[in-house]
C-alpha cells in the first residue's frame, strides 16, 4: 500500500523488519528493510537486501525526502541485538587509518587541474616520483610540468632527467590519442631526434 | 545557502574523545556550519552499548538502534547526499546523536554536483582538495549511504570485530591499541588432533634408511613420476669392500663421540642430550645465541693445534722427509692398511677403504674431532697434504688409489675429510709456504716434470706440496708453471675442502661442491698422459678425453693451475687468458663436466674465456 507523502508516514509502516520500496524527493528509489526509524530525528534506517555475511549495504534516510514508499512484506528484524557490541577503540583506529589513507590519496590529487592533467600526473607516478605544486607537477624534486602538460611545458632537471620526463609525457599523450590531442602529436614529430621511435609509429598511425 | 557561523571549540564534553578530531578541523576550512548548531555535545554510546543518561531521554530502542548503527559508521567511508543532490564522499566521523543528527565528515569532497533539486549534474568538474573536516547540518542532510558496513558481530571480542571488518593492522594501531592485553599469558601449544598429514616429530630426524620410505618410491607412486636420480653422480660411489664393514664401524664411532662429546654450547649440548640444567628459560635455551667468546667450539682451535701438530709430525715427520726420504714409508705411515688398502681401489671406485686409509691415517680418532673444530678456523691447504700423499703415490704408481681416496672423503666422510684436511694443515704449518715454495723452486725444473706426470722424483715432492699450496691459495706467484701444475692436482682436493672450510679459507666460498665424475677413467701414468692423477679426481675438471700435448710442453705443466701463467705452446696458450683471470680464484669449479666438455677440442679452449670467466683453468686438453 502506497501512502502519500513524507508527512503522512505511519510510524507503524516503518516497522522493524518491513520491506520496503521506497522513492526519495530527490528521485532516488530503492528497496530497504528497515532497521529502525527514529522519530525525534526523523531518520529511517534501511538495509538493502540479501547482502550475505555479516557486511550490509545501509542507508540512513531522512524521512522527510521520502516521496512515497511501498510496503513489500515483513521480514525478520535485520539487527539482532544480542550482536551488537561496539568497540570504540577499535573504531577510532579505523577511522584514523582511513583519514591517513585518505590523506595521502589527497597529496595526489591535483587541486584545480583538469582531468588530463590529473591523468597525467597518475601516469608519472606509476614510474616517477610526483608531487603536486599548485598545479605544476613536480617530478624527482626538480622537473616541473606546468600547464598545459605538453613535452613544450616540461622544465628543469637535469636533462636527462628531464627528457625522462618529456618522454613519459610524450607516450602518454600518444597513448590517448585522439583527435583533440593531434595537435600535440603533430609537434611531437618534430622531436625526432629524441622520440623517434614514437613518431615513427605515430606517422604510420 | 548555509551560514557560516562561529562554531563553538566542539569539546569532548563527555571525555570521550570521539571529538578529537573535530577540535582540529572545527576551524579549518570549508566548514558548512549548521546555524545555531554547536556540534559539540554528541552523545555516542560508550563500549558495550551502553547509553548514558543522557540519551536515556531519548532511550527509545528505535533511538538507540540509531546511534548504534550511526556508531559503527566511524571510520567508515559515507556517502551523504544533501538536499540539494550533491554527494559528499568522506570519511564517516561523528553525528550529534541528541540533537537532530547533522553529520561530520573527514576529508570530505563533492562527488556529486547537485544543482537542484531532481537535477544531477555529471558533469567533469575541476578537482578540489578534500575537506579535512566537512560538517553537514541536519537541516541539510537527505540520505546517508555507506556500504560494506559491518553491523553485528557474533558475540566475539573486540580484536575479532576489528579483523573481522578486514582492516589494515597498522603496527602503531598494534601496539597502541589499548585492546591488546599487554604481557598476554602464553599458553603452551598442543597440537590438533592427530593430523595424518603431519609427520611423526619423533622420528622426523631418522634417516631414510631408518625410516622406511622411499621418495622416489612416493613419488612414483602418487604421480607416476619416474625418478632418473643416481646418487652416485652427485657423490662418492661407496664401494662395499671387504674392509666396509669396518670402516663403517670407525665412522661411527668416530661419529659418536663427537657427538657425546662435552660441550659448552648450549644448544650443542641440548642436541646432544647432555643438558641437564633446566633453570635457564626456554628462550636461551632453544633460541638465542651467545655471543660471548670462548663458547663457541671453534675455541678448541687453539688447544688442537698443538695436539695436532704433535701428532702430525709423529704421524707424518717433516713433510720433506716424508716425501722425498721415505715415500714408502710415508705410506705406511699414513694409513697403516694404507697399501693394503689403497691396493683396493679401483679407479672409479670411491671406497670406503680410501676413507678407511684416511681414518688411520690420522692415527687417531679424537683427532677427527679435533679436526672437526678446526676446521673451519684454517684455509686449507687440503690439496697439499692430497698432492704430497698423490705424488707420493704417483712414485709408488699407485696413483689412483691416492686420489680415490681423497675424494672419497669429499663425499663421504667428512671426518676423513677433515682429517685428512687437518694433517694438511698440519703440514702445511709445518713448512710454511715460503720455505715449501724456496724449496720449490730449488728444485722448480724437477716439479715441473712431475706435474706433468711424468714419474715423479722424490726430491721434488716437497715442493709440489708447497707449490700446489700456494696455487691453492690462489697466491701463487713464484714458479707458476709448478702452481699451475699442482694446482691442476689439487683442484680436486680444493673443491671438496672448499666446502668444507668455505668461511675461512682463502677457497671461494661460492664454488660448488666438487663432483666426481663416475665416468673418469682411471689414470695410467704414461708419458702421454697430461694429468698425473687418475682421471677420477680429475673427471670433473679435465676432459676425460685422448691425452694431450703434454710432450709439447715438457718444461710446462699442464696446468690446472688456477693463476698459471703459462708460456707454452698452443694449448697452453690458449688457456692462458683464462689462466691469467683467474689467479687468485680456487681451482675448483663446479662446471666442471661442462667444461670437459669444453675441453675435448683445442679451439673449444678459446671460447672458455666467455663461456665459464671465473672457471678456474682446468683446462686440459686432451
Amino acid at each position: 500500500m502506497a501512502t502519500e507523502g513524507a508527512n503522512n508516514i505511519n510510524p507503524d509502516d516503518l516497522a522493524v523488519g518491513c520491506m520496503l520500496s521506497i522513492r526519495t524527493t530527490l528521485g532516488d528509489e530503492f528497496e530497504g528493510h528497515v532497521v529502525t526509524f527514529d522519530r525525534p530525528s526523523n531518520i529511517l534506517v534501511l538495509q538493502e537486501p540479501s547482502k550475505p555475511g555479516p557486511r550490509r549495504n545501509i542507508r540512513l534516510l531522512k524521512a522527510n525526502y521520502i516521496k512515497d514508499f511501498t510496503f513489500l512484506g515483513h521480514a525478520q528484524d535485520p539487527l539482532d541485538p544480542n550482536t551488537c557490541f561496539l568497540d570504540l577503540t577499535a573504531l577510532q583506529a579505523r577511522e584514523h587509518v582511513a583519514v591517513r589513507q585518505a590523506e595521502a590519496d589527497a597529496e595526489r590529487i591535483g587541486v584545480g587541474v583538469t582531468s588530463e592533467a590529473q591523468s597525467i600526473f597518475d601516469a608519472l607516478s606509476k614510474t616517477l616520483p610526483v608531487r603536486w605544486d599548485k598545479t605544476v607537477i613536480v617530478v624527482m624534486n626538480e622537473v616541473r610540468v606546468s600547464s598545459p602538460y605538453h613535452p613544450e611545458s616540461v622544465f628543469g632537471g637535469t636533462p636527462a632527467a628531464n627528457d625522462r620526463v618529456k618522454k613519459v609525457v610524450i607516450i602518454f599523450l600518444l597513448l590517448c590519442y585522439d583527435a583533440s590531442k593531434c595537435l600535440y602529436l603533430w609537434h611531437v614529430k618534430y622531436h625526432i631526434d629524441c622520440y623517434s621511435s614514437m613518431c615513427t609509429r605515430v606517422a604510420c598511425a | 545557502m548555509m551560514n557560516l557561523q562561529q562554531i563553538g571549540q566542539p569539546k569532548s564534553s563527555n571525555g570521550y574523545g570521539r571529538w578529537k578530531s573535530e577540535k582540529e578541523g572545527a576551524t579549518k576550512s570549508d566548514n558548512k556550519i549548521p546555524s545555531g548548531k554547536s556540534n559539540a555535545s554528541s552523545r555516542l554510546p560508550s563500549t558495550g552499548f551502553v547509553t548514558d543518561n543522557k540519551v536515556g531521554s531519548y532511550g527509545t530502542p528505535s533511538h538507540d538502534r540509531l546511534v548504534y548503527l550511526t556508531t559503527c559508521l566511524i571510520g567508515q567511508h559515507v556517502e551523504v547526499q544533501v538536499k540539494n543532490g550533491s554527494i559528499y564522499s568522506g570519511i564517516f566521523h561523528a553525528t550529534n546523536t541528541d540533537k537532530d543528527f547533522g553529520i561530520i565528515l573527514k576529508m570530505a569532497r563533492l562527488t556529486k554536483e547537485g544543482t537542484l533539486q531532481g537535477q544531477r549534474s555529471g558533469v567533469e568538474f575541476v578537482s578540489k582538495a578534500p575537506s579535512k573536516t566537512l560538517i553537514i547540518p541536519a537541516n541539510d542532510l537527505v540520505q546517508v549511504i555507506v556500504k560494506d558496513l559491518a553491523v553485528s558481530r557474533d558475540g566475539l571480542p573486540s580484536e575479532s570485530h576489528y579483523d573481522m571488518q578486514h582492516e589494515i593492522m597498522v603496527d602503531s594501531v598494534i601496539s597502541q591499541s589499548r585492546h591488546v592485553e599487554i604481557g598476554r599469558e602464553l599458553q603452551r601449544w598442543v597440537p590438533d588432533e592427530d593430523d595424518p598429514q603431519c609427520p611423526e616429530l619423533e622420528n622426523i630426524f631418522d634417516g631414510p634408511w631408518n625410516r622406511g620410505w622411499d621418495q622416489f618410491e612416493t613419488n612414483e607412486t602418487l604421480f607416476g613420476v619416474k625418478s632418473t636420480f643416481n646418487e652416485e653422480i652427485y657423490t662418492t660411489k661407496l664401494e662395499k669392500g671387504p674392509k666396509t664393514r669396518e670402516l663403517e664401524k670407525q665412522a661411527l664411532k668416530i661419529a659418536r663421540e663427537i657427538e657425546g662429546e662435552e660441550t659448552e654450547d648450549l644448544h650443542l649440548a641440548e642436541e646432544r642430550g647432555l643438558y641437564h640444567n633446566f633453570d635457564i628459560d626456554e628462550e636461551t635455551r632453544f633460541s638465542s645465541v651467545y655471543r660471548g667468546k670462548g663458547v663457541d667450539d671453534i675455541g678448541y682451535d687453539e688447544n688442537e693445534d698443538k695436539l695436532l701438530d704433535s701428532h702430525n709430525s709423529e704421524t707424518f715427520g717433516s713433510i720433506y722427509d716424508l716425501a722425498i726420504t721415505r715415500p714408502g714409508e710415508a705410506i705406511g705411515q699414513k694409513g697403516n692398511n694404507g697399501t693394503q688398502t689403497w691396493s683396493n681401489l679401483s679407479s672409479a671406485d670411491y671406497s670406503q677403504s680410501g676413507t678407511g686409509v684416511e681414518l688411520c691415517r690420522s692415527g687417531s680418532n679424537d683427532h677427527a674431532k679435533q679436526i672437526a673444530y678446526e676446521l673451519p678456523a684454517q684455509s686449507c691447504s687440503f690439496s697439499e697434504s692430497r698432492i704430497q700423499e698423490n705424488s707420493v703415490n704417483d712414485l709408488h704408481g699407485a696413483i689412483d688409489n691416492t686420489v680415490e681416496e681423497d675424494w672419497i672423503q669429499t663425499g663421504d666422510v667428512q671426518l676423513s675429510k677433515s682429517e685428512d684436511l687437518q694433517s694438511s694443515l698440519k703440514l702445511k704449518k709445518d713448512g710454511s709456504d715460503e720455505g715449501g715454495l724456496a724449496h720449490n723452486e730449488a728444485s722448480r725444473a724437477p716439479s715441473t716434470h712431475i706435474l706433468s706426470k711424468t714419474p715423479e722424483e722424490t726430491g721434488s715432492v716437497g715442493e709440489k706440496k708447497a707449490v700446489i699450496s700456494r696455487g691453492r691459495l690462489g697466491s701463487c706467484t713464484s714458479g707458476s708453471d709448478c702452481v699451475a701444475a699442482s694446482s691442476g692436482r689439487g683442484l680436486s682436493p680444493s673443491s671438496s675442502v672448499g666446502s668444507l672450510s668455505s668461511e675461512k679459507s682463502t677457497l671461494n666460498p661460492n664454488a660448488k661442491e666438487f663432483k666426481l665424475n663416475p665416468n673418469a677413467k682411471s689414470f695410467v701414468p704414461s708419458q702421454t698422459h697430461a694429468r698425473p692423477r687418475s682421471p677420477v679426481s680429475d673427471g670433473s675438471f679435465y676432459f676425460p678425453a685422448t691425452v694431450s700435448t703434454v710432450p709439447n710442453v715438457p718444461t710446462m705443466p699442464m696446468g690446472i693451475g688456477v693463476g698459471t701463467t703459462f708460456a707454452g705452446p698452443q694449448q697452453p696458450v690458449i688457456y692462458n687468458p683464462q689462466v691469467a683471470q683467474m689467479s687468485s680464484q680456487p681451482y675448483f669449479h663446479p662446471n666442471g663436466p661442462q667444461y670437459g666438455q669444453l675441453l675435448g677440442h683445442p679451439r673449444q679452449v678459446l671460447y672458455m674465456p666467455s663461456y665459464l670467466p671465473e672457471m678456474p683453468y682446468k683446462g686440459r686438453d686432451y
